[in-house]
């Protein structure tokens, strides 16, 4: 059962990567599964030494319906001042992931970074990463259900059965004839004075 | 043998748990298990408004909230093209708030760190000074870790009256207060014995690794978001970017201490700039709620401010991604709208998960003691690593 706070899945319709060409953060390359492992080793074969970023996103009704996006960035490994590192070059590789084979090709040996990045997105989307040394979850316990980041996934996690509550109306634990304290207290001042040997205390009724 | 260091381990600082595999004491392999603090963050802020995510996204790094919320502000920001709208006090004041924070984060590093190592007293001088700051973070914002003072557009408030005297005093304690420090903890003997060439990083593998920040100043790479791709006008202050080519443990101690200097430097220049009054959220009412006096007065005003806490406001489709320098290294958000009042996905790049990955490579072939110094001088903070 989905949550009311969760926004109805499919609710874009546009494709919001290709429609801000004037925010200028980052170079965009857009590929498919397909060419995203070559595409990535000529961009690391350019000078992008370090993967900054891969993280998941879902548009269901758009197809592809998953992008993988990486973010990359051109810094020398021998730039020891601020002036020799420069402005260095960003890059954001969106690969358009098909939700019939959600499969992408693993960057792992490229950047080790990538790995638990891989396993995150794989975990929280359900992409899986081709590959990858240890494709397991990251975040979720092992034995979790369903990918959470994914937009048909209700934000107060999966339908479960409401847990019983303890009636206390009904007070059937209670035993039957308890007597209630005042009289506990005279019947065993009457035990008392009986073992004793004394006169045993009238009821205040008589 | 295989020893499970966590997720319950003082010096693990926080819910890490290290699989380690030892021979005698020597570390075969070490695997970090992450995801103990999961508290899917990034699923709840796809579920708030723009202005109400940023609340939960303080609480990822929980030890400088103000540089998350500073990274989510200015990406949002890009995306609504307002950036250059920003008045100007209110750049200045996060930049203030940030490397208040830096310092601040990093007080909590070096006391910890100390403490792993058995240095006891270092901690309370560092908590102290850390104190002094989350006071301040409490006059500005009324809460001591998450003041959720930041707004999409400026700043909730202006500094209130008081705020200067107490940052005055601040600045003129720090140089006795971080002398002290230095004296108990960087002049320490054994200190040194225990992180000098421990967890060894070449600046090849740190950048393989996706490293930043103080780790990668460390290694010798002199990459620093706020030179690199400035932004709240960072580039109009004074600082050095402080690197040291050793990589170990000891080079990423020392870059963190002479880091803290010079945040000290770029808030003594900010302080000179906030004798100078202005306003300090964006003068557009589309983003802005209309000031509290003038609900009482008008209805235009009472309606105006009813739509922006009710319902939000829009922000025009696209993404964007937005770096700042965390005290941890490059914090990024990857924010994507479709148009809609509320994100629809905020991707963090978090420092601490990068940097913790690299405990991989780099505990191999060290002592199992020393697993204690590498994970405290990566400086995780498992509120990022998790979300």
């Amino acid at each position: 059962m989905p949550s009311s706070q969760t926004p109805p899945a499919g609710a874009t319709a546009v494709d919001p990567t290709a429609v801000r060409p004037d925010i200028a953060d980052a170079r965009i390359i857009r590929v498919g599964p397909a060419d995203l492992r070559a595409t990535l080793a000529g961009l690391k074969a350019d000078g992008f030494t370090m993967l900054l970023d891969a993280g998941g996103a879902d548009y269901p009704g758009r197809d592809p319906r998953f992008d993988v996006v990486y973010h990359l960035l051109n810094l020398k490994p021998g730039a020891a001042t601020v002036a020799a590192v420069g402005r260095p070059e960003r890059v954001r590789v969106l690969c358009g992931v098909p939700e019939a084979e959600p499969v992408v090709p693993s960057v792992a040996d490229l950047w080790p970074a990538a790995n638990w990045a891989e396993r995150e997105i794989f975990d929280l989307f359900g992409i899986r990463f081709d590959g990858h040394p240890d494709l397991r979850r990251i975040q979720m316990p092992a034995d979790w259900e369903g990918h959470p980041l994914r937009k048909d996934y209700p934000l107060r996690g999966p339908a479960r059965e409401r847990s019983p509550r303890p009636n206390f109306a009904l007070k059937s634990n209670v035993g039957a004839g308890t007597p209630a304290s005042g009289r506990t207290a005279a019947a065993l001042q009457k035990q008392i004075a009986a073992a004793r040997g004394q006169a045993v205390p009238k009821d205040d009724a008589s | 043998m295989v020893l499970s260091m966590g997720p319950q381990h003082p010096s693990t600082h926080g819910v890490l748990q290290a699989v380690t595999e030892i021979e005698g004491e020597t570390v075969m392999k070490a695997e970090p298990e992450i995801g103990y603090l999961h508290t899917g963050i990034e699923k709840s802020a796809e579920n708030l408004f723009w202005t109400q995510a940023s609340t939960v996204i303080e609480r990822m790094d929980y030890l400088s909230p103000l540089s998350n919320a500073c990274c989510y502000v200015m990406g949002v920001e890009q995306l609504l093209g307002i950036t250059d709208e920003i008045p100007l006090r209110a750049r200045q004041s996060r930049v203030l708030l940030c490397e208040l924070h830096r310092i601040a984060s990093h007080c909590v590093w070096l006391g910890t760190g100390g403490i792993d190592l058995g240095a006891i007293s270092g901690f309370f001088y560092a908590f102290d000074l850390r104190e002094k700051i989350l006071d301040l973070t409490e006059l500005s914002g009324g809460a001591r870790m998450h003041p959720n003072y930041l707004r999409i557009g400026g700043l909730r408030d202006d500094l209130p009256q008081g705020f200067i005297d107490r940052l005055d005093a601040l600045i003129e304690m720090y140089p006795r207060r971080m002398r002290e420090m230095r004296n108990l903890l960087q002049a320490n003997p054994i200190l040194q014995d225990r992180m000098v060439d421990v967890g060894i990083l070449s600046a090849d593998d740190a950048l393989a690794w996706g490293i930043t920040g103080p780790a990668l100043r460390g290694s010798g790479v002199a990459y620093d978001v706020r030179r690199a791709f400035p932004y709240s006008g960072y580039e109009n202050y004074e600082f050095d970017v402080i690197t040291r080519s050793e990589g170990d443990a000891y080079a990423r101690f020392l870059v963190r201490l002479d880091e803290m200097d010079e945040s000290m430097r770029i808030v003594r220049q900010v302080r000179k700039e906030l004798d100078t009054p202005g306003p300090v959220m964006i003068d557009d009412t589309k983003y802005a709620a209309p000031p509290k006096e003038t609900i009482a007065l008008s209805m235009e005003a009472l309606i105006h401010h009813f739509k922006i806490v009710s319902e939000g406001f829009r922000v025009p489709p696209g993404d964007v991604y937005q770096a700042i320098e965390g005290p941890r290294g490059e914090l990024g958000y990857y924010i994507v709208s479709n148009g809609d009042n509320r994100p629809w996905r905020v991707r963090t790049r978090p420092p601490s998960m990068y940097n913790l990955q690299v405990l991989k490579q780099i505990a191999v072939g060290e002592l199992i003691a020393d697993m204690v110094v590498m994970i405290g001088s990566l400086d995780p903070v498992f509120g990022e690593v998790d979300r």
